[in-house]
């Protein structure tokens, strides 16, 4: 009797083990959560494109005309600076100490200036004293010749030392404008964006890899936006536009056409190698929009759809 | 008629149990081996399974499986973006990093690039720490397999266990910094590898420097858009393969299916299986009919039909197969239930019951038939004859 029973009931008990098995095996897995939504065009056709916020004016990278060590820094990063303001002074010891120089250079040039008139007054009294006399035999010829050639002498010397003080003055005018040099000024009115110098620090003259500065123009921004080129064909200027925030794709703002570079630059794959190759190339479209829709930051990046005509179905060339 | 063909069956209990215990070794070897065959092959894309959000992955044409990366340039990103009827694209690095743990060792990990603001493609769950906490610089998030085995510190004593890898430790991916933020939990790979999440930028910085990183697309399609229709356009407007999520899966598993000797091994097991199932039940069962055949040449000169007898045997066949069949599939169920936090690959769908029973059933069909010609030729005055 024990046998009769119990192997079915087993069985019975092992198919609904492997049943259960089943059914609590195969459950789907769980879809991971989106930490943010991702963007979405809002084009049936488009072209999509990575965005990357500028000032209007660009960014500049303020360089300076000397090199030298930088002696004080009048700006600091978030500060408006209007057209000409000082933003960071060079040390100017070398050239404060050359303008003396050049100071004492003059006055030294005055004062010959002073002798050479005097010499002129001595000579021409002495001349006119002599041309006076009316009756020739009083003065022999050569004294009266000598006496009228030292006026003609003296008076050149005059010039010569005027040109010498006109030289000293422009040797005086050349080291103030390298005095002049040594304070960099802004070029726009605008925002200080970026100080990567210090007191202390040597500034180096020509295009630098990182900027000394950087200033632009925070009143209107754009957004540069990249095209493949393989995609440039199909990209209207006027077409609408959208710019989406990363990380919340609920700040949107439609993008204004600015103009479009007309170069198509190679794209920068940033890998951090030494030698770069070029991966593709785009073409770079500028828009700029309303900054109170977007809070964006110069330099961050957008998501940026670009409607575009449908030209897929039909085969022919879309020209 | 039915009682005394049970009773038939029970009274010799070594042969009824001989003709269950080979129908339940037929049924166990039938189900086991497959289970444990459709566990591996299910590794084999359990990747692209744990990804659950995308409709639509985009990749070179020439990529064969998933773990065959071909990367792509940064910019096809975008020229999938721009395709009509795609919601959003990601970008996904996936790529085989080493990793230089605390004792020095190296540890080839699969290193997930997922992109920097929606962190799209994470792992299914998250046992510690939030997806979120990817954002924290050199954050890395880690599954708690490899965390606890083979990303784990080597043990104050020799031989004994590592200690699991614990939020806040740090880790050096080609002798960068990252530091774990939270610990996950994925479906085993086919190549078992650690694998460590983190943002595709930062991954990119992982990575050996290479001119292309992008090895996936991640493609959502708009409400409504029909995906064969999406990957068709896709292929046409970017070049580059697209492949619906099952597509994909099929192609890795058939990459598998073709290229290594899984398919074949496991096939000569099942097919073992059942020929030795077959041999042992069929046999015993054939021999049990040949020492009732005395009563059943009782119950043919009393005047039985043929046609009951026949029932009888088949009564009798169907009662040893469905215990068999139970008893196989339950220790199935209870290996695998037994063996569930171990290494071992074991899946156990719906179909494959119905795979064992169908094996089991043919199995049973063939010994009763073999039985059932003998019984029906059999004369009724054999019973005299003894």
């Amino acid at each position: 009797m024990q046998v009769k029973y119990t192997l079915p009931i087993l069985a019975a008990a092992g198919f609904l083990f492997a049943a259960y098995t089943v059914i609590n095996s195969n459950k789907p897995i769980p879809v991971a959560p989106v930490v943010a939504p991702p963007a979405s065009a809002p084009f049936t056709s488009f072209i999509a494109g990575s965005g990357i916020v500028e000032a209007k004016s660009q960014n500049i990278a303020i360089g300076t005309p000397l090199s030298g060590i930088v002696k004080t820094v009048a700006i600091k990063v978030g500060d408006k600076v209007k057209v000409g303001a000082p933003l960071f002074y060079l040390d100017d010891r070398d050239t404060r100490a050359e303008l003396a120089v050049k100071r004492a250079d003059l006055a030294k040039a005055r004062a010959g200036v002073n002798e050479a008139k005097a010499s002129v007054r001595d000579t021409q009294s002495l001349s006119a004293l002599a041309e006076a006399i009316t009756d020739r035999r009083a003065i022999s010829s050569e004294e009266l010749l000598r006496r009228r050639n030292a006026l003609l002498i003296n008076t050149t010397k005059l010039g010569s030392a005027e040109a010498l003080v006109q030289q000293a003055e422009a040797a005086l005018t050349t080291t103030q404008t390298t005095l002049a040099r040594l304070v960099v000024q802004a070029p726009i009115n605008g925002e200080v964006l970026q100080v990567n110098i210090r007191p202390g620090e040597f500034a180096q003259a020509g295009a630098l890899n990182t900027p000394l500065l950087v200033l632009g123009n925070m009143e209107q921004l754009h957004v540069r936006v990249d095209i493949d080129e393989n995609d440039a064909w199909r990209f209207d200027q006027n077409s609408k536009a959208v710019a989406f925030l990363r990380g919340n794709p609920n700040f949107k703002t439609d993008l204004i056409p600015a103009y479009v570079e007309p170069y198509v630059v190679p794209k920068k794959s940033l890998t951090g190698d030494s030698s770069e190759q070029v991966d593709t190339r785009v073409l770079q479209a500028l828009y700029s929009f309303d900054r109170n829709q977007l809070p964006v930051y110069v330099g961050q990046q957008l998501d940026v759809f670009i409607e575009a005509r449908d030209y897929s179905g039909d085969g022919r060339p879309p020209l | 008629m039915n009682h005394i063909a049970i009773k038939m069956l029970m009274g010799d209990r070594g042969k009824y149990l001989g003709i269950v215990m080979g129908l339940t070794f037929a049924s166990l070897i039938m189900t086991q081996q497959p289970a444990i065959f459709l566990g591996l092959m299910s590794r084999s894309y359990s990747f692209i399974s744990d990804v659950g959000l995308p409709d639509i992955w985009v990749m070179d044409e020439k990529v064969q499986f998933v773990d065959d990366i071909k990367p792509l340039q940064d910019t096809e990103l975008y020229r999938v973006r721009g395709v009509s009827g795609v919601e959003w694209a990601m970008p996904m690095y996936k790529g085989l990093l080493k990793a230089r743990l605390a004792d020095g060792t190296f540890q080839t990990c699969n290193v997930v690039g997922l992109d920097d603001a929606t962190l799209i493609g994470g792992p299914p769950v998250m046992l510690e720490g939030r997806l979120e906490d990817l954002r924290r610089s050199d954050g890395v998030i880690v599954d708690i397999d490899g965390a606890r085995d083979k990303l784990g510190k080597p043990s104050p004593m020799s031989g004994g266990k590592p200690i699991a890898l614990k939020v806040g430790d740090s880790l050096e991916l080609n002798d960068r910094r990252a530091i774990v933020v939270g610990i996950a939990k994925v479906t085993r790979t086919f190549q078992s590898q650690p694998v460590v999440y983190t943002t595709y930028s930062r991954a990119k910085n992982y990575a050996p420097k290479e001119r292309k990183l992008l090895s996936f697309v991640l493609v959502k399609a708009k409400p409504g858009q029909d995906l064969a229709e999406l990957t068709r356009r896709i292929r046409a407007t970017t070049g580059l393969a697209a492949y619906t999520r099952e597509e994909f899966m099929s192609l890795t598993y058939e990459y598998f299916m073709r290229n290594t000797g899984i398919p074949i091994n496991f096939g000569i097991s099942v097919l073992l299986g059942f020929i030795v199932g077959a041999a042992i039940a069929g046999q015993t069962f054939y021999n049990f009919t040949l020492e009732n055949l005395r009563q059943f040449g009782v119950l043919k000169a009393m005047g039985t039909s043929n046609w009951t007898l026949l029932r009888m045997i088949l009564l009798q066949a169907v009662l040893v197969g469905t215990i068999g069949y139970g008893l196989g599939v339950g220790l199935t169920a209870l290996f695998g239930y037994s063996m569930r936090h171990t290494i071992l690959a074991f899946k156990f769908p719906w179909q494959l019951l119905l795979f064992s029973g169908a094996g089991v059933s043919l199995i049973c069909v063939f010994a009763a038939l073999i039985s059932i010609l003998k019984v029906i030729r059999l004369e009724p005055a054999i019973v005299f004859k003894g």
